[in-house]
């Protein structure tokens, strides 16, 4: 076990910058999730760790050895790529050994160690077939066991889960990181899926055009975001965005109609200020019995998901200007048709109690918690520090 | 009164009969065109054959005996014993057997930089490769003549041997370099992290999976090399040093042709192709990376 730690690493393809200045430490036994839009450069990060791919600047240590000039098979890493890449010629059981072969390990030794894997990750009856006669769940299990049967420093881990179907991704999912937690291996982890992210690391890095965002565990990032790419990204709805201006008391956000009583939470730093405002989907709350500020809306498409229902509110506000500051993918619809006022409207999406009955079309008040609002600057998109809340530490950009 | 409905019965039959038959017609069409093709290309051979069994008046009568009437064995010995018979097996084998080795090692390496390094002037390499095959052979046999020469090479197998691999390379580069695009270079990348040497991934995971390619590449070579007639004919002048097709020209006299050993001895020559083609043919087995990634 080490610890892996970029220094100030950048890596581009001619002139076009893949990675920038990325400082990252993972701690040994700690499990790294990097994540970020397709393009972000994660999987760039981790291929550099690996030694599949050359170190334009900066080094990369892995323990307390600098490896930006060592071969990919003197790193004592373990790699599961996203296709698995299992040799297709080589049983299940070759497969698995070919790390051991390579390093000379007695040959009793592997046996020993190829059967044992093989038991515990239930794929024992396998050993004499070859890849293309299992399952991708087996396969898959396949490519993890080859990591770990060879008890390399470290595991890198290329969105390992993303070929398998929804269901057996959650599985699996929960196996990787309870493998890794009994191995305590320091792992990094690449995926473009937040979900993953969030679920599996002990620490999560979202990345964006080369950049990191934010590095910090998945809690503190979902209500902390750095940014408002991290605000947009994490979260499944993601926060909802739009802009208001403070009042030149600092004491009420004002947007379209509404004046929203900050109560307790007042900001005279910001006074006078035109802001973005973000709120999350499960804060966004049905008014009744609630005596704090409202904002009216209509209702305007109710999505049944069982345990809740995610309910899309029109609410007269400025959208967000800035598009470049926030995941593209992560934006709920625009205005529906038919509004009058087109540019002055914004969807915010609710996660509402399933029992609360709701139409589309309907006149709905929604209670917001002044305390649970995020603001971010409207030029660079950074979290706008306030007297109750400091600005977020980790931030990279 | 007859209060029966009667139906008509649904005139179904024309408008489905119709592009049947049509559909018919044109199938007999291409099985009978197949047939007439298979005709070409197998008549011949059974003539040779046939021809290699017939005592020499029958070959001779002007009546066609499309079955040996009289069978004999007497023009198989006598091509085996016409002179310079083993030289010239003893040549064509070297010769073969250099060139399908070397042209697969050569080209594995070749195909390997072509498929997986990125170097300045790739593709037009690639490209020329590719060109280079279609200069017709004639053209160039009085230039290579003098070239070959020039550097001794003139009158000796290595000289042949030589000029077989210019030929059979481009070809053998080009077919090994698509099968090598085919695999998916994670597979390398995979094996290089589990502390192969790149070198140790091409040997221990590419060139296995390259099985089919190089099954491909060495029947085409050996091809190439056994049936060539001009070069070995232009290049080999001492009866020793000829290979089995000059040898067979040799029954070809200013007196005329000596139908019956020639045709035993076309028949001889042809067996080792066959027996090549039939022990390596079943290793092309197409598809042996399934199952390497996610499919």
């Amino acid at each position: 076990m080490a610890q892996i730690e970029f220094i100030h690493v950048s890596k581009s393809y001619g002139d076009t910058p893949a990675v920038r200045d990325l400082n990252l430490q993972v701690d040994e036994g700690e499990f790294v999730v990097l994540v970020g839009p397709s393009g972000c450069g994660k999987t760039t990060a981790l291929r550099m760790v690996a030694g599949l791919e050359e170190i334009t600047g900066g080094e990369i240590r892995i323990g307390d050895r600098i490896v930006n000039e060592l071969a990919p098979r003197d790193r004592d890493i373990a790699m599961v790529f996203q296709n698995y890449a299992l040799y297709p010629h080589k049983t299940v059981y070759e497969n698995l050994a070919f790390g051991l072969r390579m390093r000379k390990v007695p040959k009793a030794q592997q046996r020993e160690r190829v059967e044992d894997i093989a038991r515990k990750l239930g794929l024992a009856d396998m050993l004499d077939r070859r890849p293309a006669q299992l399952s991708g769940g087996q396969r898959q299990r396949v490519a993890m066991g080859r990591a770990i049967v060879r008890e390399p420093k470290a595991f890198l881990m290329d969105e390992p889960l993303s070929n398998l179907d929804a269901k057996l991704r959650v599985q699996m999912r929960a196996e990787i990181a309870r493998i890794q937690k009994a191995l305590e291996v320091t792992t990094l982890y690449v995926t473009h899926d937040q979900v993953e992210a969030m679920t599996m690391g002990d620490r999560v890095a979202v990345m964006r055009d080369g950049i990191l965002q934010q590095v910090d565990t998945p809690q503190r990032l979902y209500d902390a975001p750095a940014n408002l790419f991290v605000a947009s990204f994490v979260g499944s709805p993601p926060m909802n965005l739009f802009e208001a201006d403070v009042d030149k008391d600092g004491a009420r956000l004002l947007f379209g109609p509404t004046q929203l009583d900050l109560g307790g939470r007042s900001l005279p730093e910001l006074a006078g200020r035109r802001i973005a405002v973000g709120i999350r989907p499960e804060e966004v709350r049905e008014a009744s019995g609630w005596d704090g500020a409202r904002v009216r809306g209509r209702v305007l498409l109710v999505e049944a998901l069982g345990a809740e229902q995610l309910v899309h509110i029109e609410v007269a506000a400025a959208p967000l200007e800035r598009a470049d500051l926030v995941d593209a993918a992560g934006q709920p619809p625009g205005p529906s048709l038919g509004v009058e006022d087109l540019e002055r409207s914004v969807t915010l999406l609710g996660r509402f109690d399933r029992h609360l009955l709701l139409t589309p079309g309907e006149a709905v008040e929604v209670a917001i918690d002044p305390r649970l609002l995020h603001f971010f600057d409207l030029e660079t998109g950074l979290a706008l520090p306030t007297a109750d809340l400091p600005a977020v530490a980790g931030v990279a950009g | 009164m007859s209060s029966v409905t009667q139906i008509a019965p649904t005139p179904v039959a024309p408008v489905v009969t119709r592009p049947r038959s049509r559909k018919r017609v044109r199938k007999f069409g291409w099985n009978a065109l197949a047939l007439v093709v298979l005709f070409v290309m197998v008549f011949p051979v059974y003539w040779m054959i046939s021809t290699a069994f017939k005592p020499g008046h029958d070959i001779l009568s002007f009546t066609p005996q499309w079955v040996p009437a009289h069978p004999t064995l007497s023009n198989f010995t006598d091509a085996i014993h016409q002179q310079f018979f083993w030289n010239a097996v003893k040549n064509s084998l070297i010769v073969t057997s250099v060139v399908v080795l070397l042209s697969l090692v050569l080209a594995f390496l070749a195909a390997l930089a072509l498929a997986k390094f990125s170097f300045y002037g790739r593709k037009p390499f690639i490209v020329v490769i590719l060109g280079v095959q279609m200069v017709p052979l004639a053209a160039l046999i009085i230039p290579l003549y003098i070239m070959m020469s020039r550097v001794h090479q003139v009158d000796k197998l290595s000289g042949v041997i030589v000029m077989y691999l210019t030929f059979v390379l481009p070809f053998a580069v080009w077919t090994l370099r698509g099968f090598l695009l085919g695999v998916p270079k994670e597979l390398e990348e995979s094996a290089m992290v589990d502390g192969a040497t790149r070198f140790g991934a091409f040997v221990r995971i590419l060139l296995p999976l390259l099985g089919p390619g190089l099954v491909a590449t060495s029947i085409f070579a050996f091809i190439q090399a056994w049936n060539e007639f001009i070069i070995a004919y232009v290049f080999l002048h001492t009866p020793e040093k000829q290979t089995l097709m000059v040898w067979l020209a040799s029954f070809t006299t200013l007196r005329g042709t000596d139908w019956g050993p020639l045709m035993a001895g076309a028949t001889l020559c042809s067996l080792p192709v066959i027996v090549f083609f039939v022990l390596v043919q079943r290793k092309i087995a197409f598809g042996l990376t399934a199952g390497a990634v996610k499919g």
